[in-house]
This record gives C-alpha cells, structure tokens and sequence, in this order.
C-alpha cells in the first residue's frame, strides 16, 4: 500500500521550484534540487485514505494504488521507447543493401527476417503504452506535468516521445509508405511540429528567462533537445525536404555548440545531475553521432564534417567509458536511467554503418561490428533486466516522481 | 609576561639539549645573561632581546603593545656558534633546532618559525615550550629543519656523507629507492635512522602520498604560470636553501625544446617554401637548428627522466599543478615537430607507424585531462581554465598536420575534430574570463600568446587535410593573425614579469604564426604577404635569440636558472597562523581570506 509506507527523503519537484530556485540563486555554484521530506504529505494523504468509510476504504485504496502509478511515471521512462526504436533503426540499416560488411552479412542473414519485425512491433507498442499513460498523467495530474516541464532535467525528456515516434518512422518496415508519401509526410508534421514547440519554449528560456539561465540549468540531458532537431533534420532530408532538414540541422548545431561549452565548463560542476542519473552521460557522444547522421543525409555523402562529427563522439565514448568510477553510484540498483545507456550506443553504431559505408576498409568495419554488437547486447541485457525486476522500474523513490500534494483528494 | 619567562627558561634548555645541525649554526633568540649558548654581538639585556627579533615592518604590528622595538640592531646578521661540549643525542621527542636570524626575516622565514611550531603542535611532537613558543611577537624560534613530519628526531649526523633527507617525500617511494641505490653501491648504512625512518614513516606517508588537492594550488599560489607562493603560504621545503637540482628542474624546461624546433620549422620553410625562394635561405640553418634541438630534446628528456626515477613524488606533484600539467604534453609536442621539421638531407618520408607512435602519448593524456573537465570534479574547467591549456589543445592540430603530411587520411581528421571542438570549449571559457576562473592574469603575460598558436596550427593543419588552403584554412589564419596584432598592439603590458624557462614554450605560437604566414602567402601572393612572412619570420626569431641571451645570463652570469620550484612545494594545509598574521598584516589590504583574494602577479621576488 504506497499511502501507508513511509516515504524515504526524496528529491521532490516542488510545484512552486521557481521561486525556491531564485532564493538559492545567490550561490549559484550550489544547486540542489528542493528536497521535501514527503512524510507530512504522506501523513495527511494517510488520513484522507482513513477518512473515508471503511467499507470503501478497499476499493479507493485500489484506485488510489492505481492512479499513483501515473504519479510517479514521468517522461524519463520514454528511455526505454527510445532505446527500443533505435535498436530497430540500426537493425533496419544494418539488414540494408548498402551495407557493405562482409563480416556482418552472414550475422544479418542468420538473423531471420522476422525477429526485425518482432522489434519493430515491440517497439511500437511500449512507445504506444507509454504514450497512453503520459496521457493519461496529463490528463489526471496535469501538476505533475506542469512540474516536469519546469524541472531543469525533465524537461528535456519531454523531447523524447517525439524523438521516437520518429525513429520508428524512419525504420518502418518496407509495406509501410514511402518517405516520398504524403502519409510520411504528414506523419513527419505531426511528430516533429511538437519539437519546433518545444524548442522554441526552451531555448528561448535559456537566454531569456532569470530563473533558468542556461548556465544554471544546462545538465547532460539537455543534449536531447539537440538530438530531437538533428533527428527531425535527418527524417526530412530522407523526405527531400532539404531546406527543412538545414533549418533544423542549424538551430540543433547552434544550440549544441553552446550547450557543449557550458557543458564542459562546468560551472555548477558535479551538482547539476544526481548520481542516479549518471548514465545521462552517455548522451555526450550521442549528440555528435545524430548530428554525423544528419548532415550525412543532408550532404547526402558521408563527407569530412561527417567525419569529424564522428570522430568526436568516439573519442568522447572513450573518454565516457575510460571512467567507470563516474557510474558507480547508479549502478547499484536498477532504475529507468540505466535504459539511457542504450539508445547513444545504438546512435554511435549507426554512425559507424554509414562510416563503414563510406570508407571501406578493415578498420571501419570492425568497428562498425564492434559498435553494432555492444549496442545489442546492451539492449538486450537492459531487456532481459526490466524482465527481472519490473518493480524497480516504478521505485517509490525516483527522483523526479512527483507526488501529490496535500490539497489533492484520492 | 611569564610566558616569555617560561619561554627564555626553556629556551635555555632546548639549547642544552639540542644537537648543532651540520652547516647551520645555532643562534638563540633567548638572551639569559651568562648563557653560553646565546650570543649576539651587542648584548642586550633578553628583555629587549626577545622583543626586538621581529624588526621587520611586518612583524612591528605582532609585537604586544609596550614593546620596544629596536631597529638599528637589527640590521645585522649575528650568527655565533655556541660553545656546546659535544653534540647530544636527543632522547625521545622531536626538537627543531632554534635558528634566529636577527635581520628583518623575510616573509618565508618568518612562516617557516611559525609553521614548524603548529605543525610541532599539531603532531603533537611538541612539548609545552613550543606551544608556547608559537606565539609570534614573543620569540623569534626559527627552526632551519623544516621537515618534522617526516624525520621526527633530529639525528647528530655522524659524518658529511649522511642524506639530507629533507627532500625525502619528493624523491621515489619517499627516498627508500635512493637508499637502496646506495645499498647496492655499498655505502654503510645508518641503522638507527632506519628505525626512525620507520618510525616515523606513517606521518610521511600520510603527509605526502596525498598531493595537494587543487583549491591548494590555488590558494597557496599566485602568479600567471601559478609559480610564485603567495605571503601567507610557507613551503614543506626550505626555501633559503638550494634544493637539489633535480628537485628544481621543472616540466617546463621541455618548452626550451618547443621553442628551438619550432625555430627549425620555420627556417626549413623558409628554405623550402615556393613563395620564399627569394630570399635564398641555405637549407644548413634548418639542419643546424635541427640537430640541435634534438640534441637539447635529448639532455632534457635524460634529465627529466632522472626526476621521474628519483623524485616521482615531484614529478606528480607537477602533474597535479593546474598549470604545469598543460607542459607534460611539450616532450610529444616537441617530437611532433622535429618529425615535422626534419631536414630533407636527413630523411624525406617518415614510416607512418611513427604518426602512432607519437600520438599515442598525446591521445592518452587527452583523455584524462578532457575527461577530468567533462566530469565536473574539482578540476572542471571552468575552475582551472588557463592559458596555458593551449598546450594540450595544440598537440591535436600538430598531430594533424603531421599525420596529413606523411599522408593519412583517418587519423588527422580525428585529431582535428577532437581539437577543434575543445578548443572551442577552451576559448570560449578563457574569454569568459569566468569569476569562478582563478588562474587567469589580470595583467598581460607572455602566456597569452599561446592563443595564436591553436588557430596558426589549425589553419596549416586543415590546408594539409583538405590540399589547399581553402576557406576554413583561411578563416583560421585570419583569427590567428587578428589574436597576434591585438597582443602585439599591447606589447607595453608584456613589462616586469620575471624570467621563467616557460617563456621559451610562448615562442613557438610566433614561430607557427610565421609559418602559416608562409603558406598563406604561397597561396595569396603579393607584396604584404611577402612583407608580413619576412616581418613575422624575423621578429619570432628575434624573441628566440633574445631569450637565448637570457637564458645564457641567467644560467651563467646570475646562476638563477633554475630557481627553487616553489610550486610543488605547497603543503597539504594551510598554515595555521597565516589566516592570524594575514589578519595583522595590514600592510596588504587585499589579504583576505584566501578564497576570495585574488591573485596577484608579483612583479618582483
């Protein structure tokens, strides 16, 4: 019964964070995400529970145990519909003619053609769950949404729902129309007019807004506003739409470059991410791999920028990985975050495919394998752990649930 | 004050008791009349004695109200040695030798006093007599031994052939590989030091396998290149002494080598370039330049590697110093470039397995110190943001442009990628001059011409990727060129800073200037290029002559070359009276709490 177990001290989103955040801005090295000891809302949410007659109390208790599901299910679990997607898309390029790996054809061909739809349907349908439930949560605790998109991390992930519906666009399965259909023309609008939306909302607060500076809130995470541009760049060149795709491409290189300098300066150092969300990380090379893909269908040759594009997030994999000690900490229990170490992995295999597509040679095919294998293996493990431990994933103490607060009634 | 009459009582004492050092000679500052062991030439009366050790400015404020301070006294130095019998072991505790100078102490000297009495204190090595000692305007306790935690007793030494083993927690496992060295040569060994050494080994390890973290540097430090100790700071190492040599050959010697390859490169283009031909350089100025630089690359690289073998605890101490971190990449730089400025007589195409080889120091130490600035620990960036960061920058494009001259194709690109978006990052945050940045110079330093060397690098490196010097290239010289005229239109803010080796490694953004230059000028051929390669070529090999000279005067004529490496030299802590006499000293309005002060370039020490 969550009503009746104590809640641990946890990082609560306070409705009204701005004005928290205002009061700690005199020290702005010093961070924190407002921590409200939630025992009082569990007290009071306790008493509502008791307050009613008891012949009720059984069946409120199940709707309330239901319905606080959408409380603590919150963006960051659209990780998983990411990861999922992407996988498809890098088995969708990897099963493609233009793949030149004679190392990696015999793999492709031992796979059978239908495990590739088997992923894209599972794909599909956690992406649609999960889009059902966010729903439902903006519909029932639209507070809660209105918290996330205030917090300097969740916002972010508020992206990720169209990024998928993208990816899954973009791997569709051949009996699914054409990029060159008005359907996937419409389907493009429809995924990617959120993003413009949203961009503009975020951004704009990055230099505009008091509260949210960006070198306040700038945070690993925030490359996947970055990763929604150049993803919505990439699906409308493959469309043709080739000023669309520059457009995108240029908004999501502009803010990346001032992103990635904040990023590294630091200026907030290790306070602005909890230690939980640590495998955020991995989103640093993550962002050069999606931008190497998109100017490569832009360009539509895997040209020196591409490249360089490349070759910086490699090294930034190696500096990432060459530092376990940085995920220690989140390492010790399963939590939704570890899913964010599937989907950059998938991106950076992708662009070792069109690497190896371009610059034939040893080097670059074995790379390509070894990227492709990681980012399956991955995958799977990551699968194979939700299996296992389907409670964690929906942990009383995530960081960024958002619990109700007193005034609500169950 | 019965404390000083404690104190002159245990003084005496201690001078009974205490063992003479070897060169220095012991000087109480306790006068007792009658007591052999305190002499000064004029012979006060200890009242006055004690009061009138501190004749300096400073220390005039310490004094208790009521006190006399007698200035004309103190103008001289008095050393006398004390009629002791015979040299006596100390029984049990720990007891610095009381070494008074009565001359305005020097700052150092004055910290080195009370230093050694807190850290006494502290280990609890101290009787009373220390503690109470350690008030400053009482007496004037010097103590020449300054290394307590790590040898506690103070041994008699038996014979001029004994270590000094105050150097002992820089050298290699804390001196033991010295002392198995000597085991093997065959010299006798001193048994009771050894259990001493065990004894009291704990306190060294703990002082010393732990490196300063890095607000220490910071806070102890001042300076451009963060080499000058700050007032209030003292050193674990004596400063009035000269510390071995290989204690004082710093990292930055490597940029000698940077400075004189750098020279070879340009007069190999200067001989080889289309656009130069008129000058008719002989190509025997390269050679000459060449062999010489390998041979400085050579002694310089043998010399180093003796400090790594026998003072490993410095050389991580350099490495752990914000700024001279940057110089570990000068020694793969500097072969970067006498690959690059190889004599054609020597040989024409380099194997491309060198490319990798050389790279693959610079590629390593990349990715610890990129890394430490991504993960945000206490080494961010925005931290320890320093010009001299360029260093680490610049190996990339170097890297770069070697690799597309032996003809890869691959591995440039990668480098320059990699250079290119850090140094974005790099130049960005220096512009920023951020608040939280501590290093950075309010005033002008040669240090800041390490910003022309990235874009001069970049734009020759891109111009050997791409096969011509196209936009890109261009785009990158034109900033390099813009960076160098606004830090030469300011060359009247380059005065009063002291000479330091590290100023050989602010040439070689000239001379790279210069090359680039040359090869803009093959491509852009008029007059002003001309003019502007012979203009460039000639002032960067002016500043190299110049600091030749320099170098020569300072190596031979002054004998200061290489000073006492302050730098590495911080302790762990901060000096527990500094924050009290920082507070006294009013002489320096800025001395506040050492978080906030900012630093000062000291024109003169």
């Amino acid at each position: 019964m969550p009503s009746l177990r104590p809640f641990f001290p946890l990082h609560q989103i306070k409705l009204h964070s701005q004005q928290k955040y205002m009061e700690d801005n005199n020290k702005p090295h010093q961070i924190h995400l407002q921590i409200l000891s939630a025992a009082a809302a569990d007290a009071a949410h306790a008493d509502a529970a008791h307050a009613g007659s008891i012949p009720d109390k059984t069946a409120a208790k199940k709707a309330v145990s239901r319905l606080d599901v959408l409380t603590r299910f919150h963006a960051g679990y659209f990780r998983i519909s990411l990861a999922l997607c992407g996988q498809a898309l890098l088995w969708k390029t990897l099963s493609e003619p233009t793949t030149d790996a004679r190392a990696l054809r015999p793999v492709v061909r031992a796979v059978p053609s239908f495990a590739f739809a088997l992923l894209w349907s599972l794909s599909f349908l956690t992406l649609a769950t999960l889009c059902v439930l966010y729903a439902f949560r903006c519909a029932l605790r639209f507070r809660c949404v209105r918290a996330e998109l205030a917090h300097h991390v969740g916002m972010n992930y508020l992206f990720a729902p169209w990024i998928s519906w993208l990816l899954l666009l973009q791997s569709a399965p051949r009996s699914f129309p054409r990029p060159s259909d008005g359907c996937y023309h419409f389907l493009w609008l429809a995924f990617s007019l959120p993003i413009i939306a949203l961009d503009v909302k975020i951004y704009g607060q990055w230099f505009t807004q008091g509260k949210k500076f960006l070198s306040m809130v700038a945070n690993p995470a925030s490359q996947i506003t970055v990763i929604a541009n150049l993803v919505g760049a990439r699906a409308a060149a493959q469309m043709g739409w080739r000023e669309t795709a520059v457009c995108m491409f240029a908004v999501g290189m502009a803010h990346y470059l001032v992103l990635f300098v904040t990023l590294y300066q630091r200026f907030l150092g290790s306070n602005s991410l909890p230690a939980m969300l640590r495998p955020v990380f991995f989103l640093f090379f993550a962002a050069p791999s999606m931008a190497s893909l998109a100017w490569d269908a832009i360009s539509s040759t895997f040209d020196t920028s591409c490249k360089m594009f490349f070759f910086l997030s490699l090294f930034l994999f190696a500096s990432v990985v060459s530092r376990p000690a940085l995920f220690k900490r989140s390492m010790r229990r399963f939590s939704v975050a570890w899913w964010a170490y599937s989907f950059p992995l998938t991106a950076l295999a992708l662009a070792a495919t069109e690497y190896a597509q371009e610059v034939k040679g040893e080097v670059a095919n074995a790379l390509m394998l070894v990227l492709s294998i990681l980012s399956v293996v991955v995958t799977l493990a990551l699968m194979v752990f939700t299996a296992i431990r389907t409670n964690d994933l929906l942990p009383q103490d995530d960081p960024f649930a958002c619990f109700p607060t007193v005034r609500r009634q169950p | 004050m019965e404390k000083k009459d404690l104190q002159v009582e245990l003084g005496t004492k201690e001078c009974f008791e205490e063992a003479l050092p070897p060169v220095l000679k012991l000087v109480s500052s306790q006068t007792v009349a009658g007591f052999d062991c305190v002499g000064y030439a004029n012979g006060k009366n200890d009242q006055s004695q004690t009061a009138t050790n501190y004749t300096s400015q400073e220390e005039t404020l310490v004094h208790e109200p009521g006190t006399e301070v007698a200035d004309t006294r103190g103008q001289d130095i008095v050393i006398n040695l004390p009629e002791l019998s015979s040299p006596i072991q100390m029984a049990n505790h720990s007891r610095p030798f009381s070494l008074s100078f009565s001359l305005p102490s020097s700052p150092s000297g004055l910290h080195i006093g009370q230093t050694k009495t807190v850290i006494y204190t502290d280990k609890d090595k101290a009787n009373a007599a220390n503690g109470v000692s350690s008030q400053p305007p009482e007496q004037g306790k010097y103590h020449s031994q300054p290394m307590p935690v790590i040898e506690g007793p103070r041994r008699v030494p038996r014979s001029d052939s004994v270590r000094d083993k105050r150097f002992d927690p820089f050298k290699t496992w804390s001196g033991r590989l010295e002392r198995q060295l000597s085991n093997l040569r065959g010299k006798p060994q001193e048994v009771e030091e050894e259990e001493d050494l065990e004894a009291n080994s704990s306190h060294g390890a703990a002082q010393t396998d732990a490196v300063p973290a890095v607000e220490r540097y910071f806070d102890a430090l001042e300076g451009p290149e963060l080499d000058t100790l700050r007032a209030t700071e003292v050193s674990v190492l004596p400063e009035d002494e000269k510390w071995p040599f290989l204690l004082r050959f710093p990292v930055n010697a490597f940029g000698i080598c940077l400075g004189v390859s750098g020279q070879a490169i340009l007069w190999k283009t200067l001989a080889t370039s289309p656009s130069m031909t008129f000058l008719r350089v002989s190509p025997t100025a390269n050679l000459v330049l060449w062999f010489i630089s390998l041979a400085l690359m050579g002694l310089i690289s043998l010399i180093y590697s003796l400090k790594v073998i026998f003072y490993f605890e410095a050389v991580r101490r350099e490495y752990y110093h914000p700024v001279r971190v940057n110089f570990f990449f000068a020694p793969w730089i500097t072969c970067l470039f006498l690959a690059i400025g190889v004599p054609p007589s020597v040989a024409v195409n380099l194997p491309a397995p060198l490319w990798y080889v050389l790279m693959a120091p610079i590629f390593c130490l990349e990715l610890k110190i990129y890394g430490q600035w991504m993960s945000g620990g206490q080494r961010r960036l925005s931290k320890v943001a320093n010009p001299s960061n360029h260093l680490s920058i610049v190996g990339n494009f170097v890297g770069a442009l070697l690799g597309a001259s032996m003809g890869l194709k691959e591995g440039p690109i990668f480098f320059f990628a990699v250079g290119l978006a850090h140094y974005i990052v790099l130049f960005v945050t220096l512009y920023q001059r951020l608040p939280t940045n501590l290093t950075l110079p309010k005033e002008l330093h040669p240090v800041f011409f390490l910003f022309v060397a990235a874009p001069s690098v970049a734009s020759m490196s891109w111009a050997k990727i791409q096969g011509d010097f196209d936009y890109g290239a261009r785009i990158a010289y034109y900033i390099a060129l813009f960076l160098y005229m606004s830090l030469a239109v300011r060359i009247n803010f380059f005065r009063g800073f002291r000479f330091s080796l590290a100023w050989w490694a602010y040439t070689f953004p000239m001379t790279g200037a210069a090359v680039a230059t040359i090869r803009y000028s093959e491509e852009v051929a008029n007059v002003f290029t001309h003019a502007l390669s012979i203009g460039l070529s000639a002032f960067s090999t002016f500043i190299v002559t110049a600091l030749l000279v320099t170098t020569i005067i300072h190596a031979f004529v002054l004998g200061n070359l290489f000073p006492n490496d302050i730098s590495i030299a911080i302790t762990q802590k901060r000096p527990k009276f500094s924050k009290m006499l920082a507070h006294l000293r009013s002489s320096s309005s800025d001395m506040k709490d050492l978080d906030s002060s900012a630093p000062r370039v000291s024109q003169e020490y």
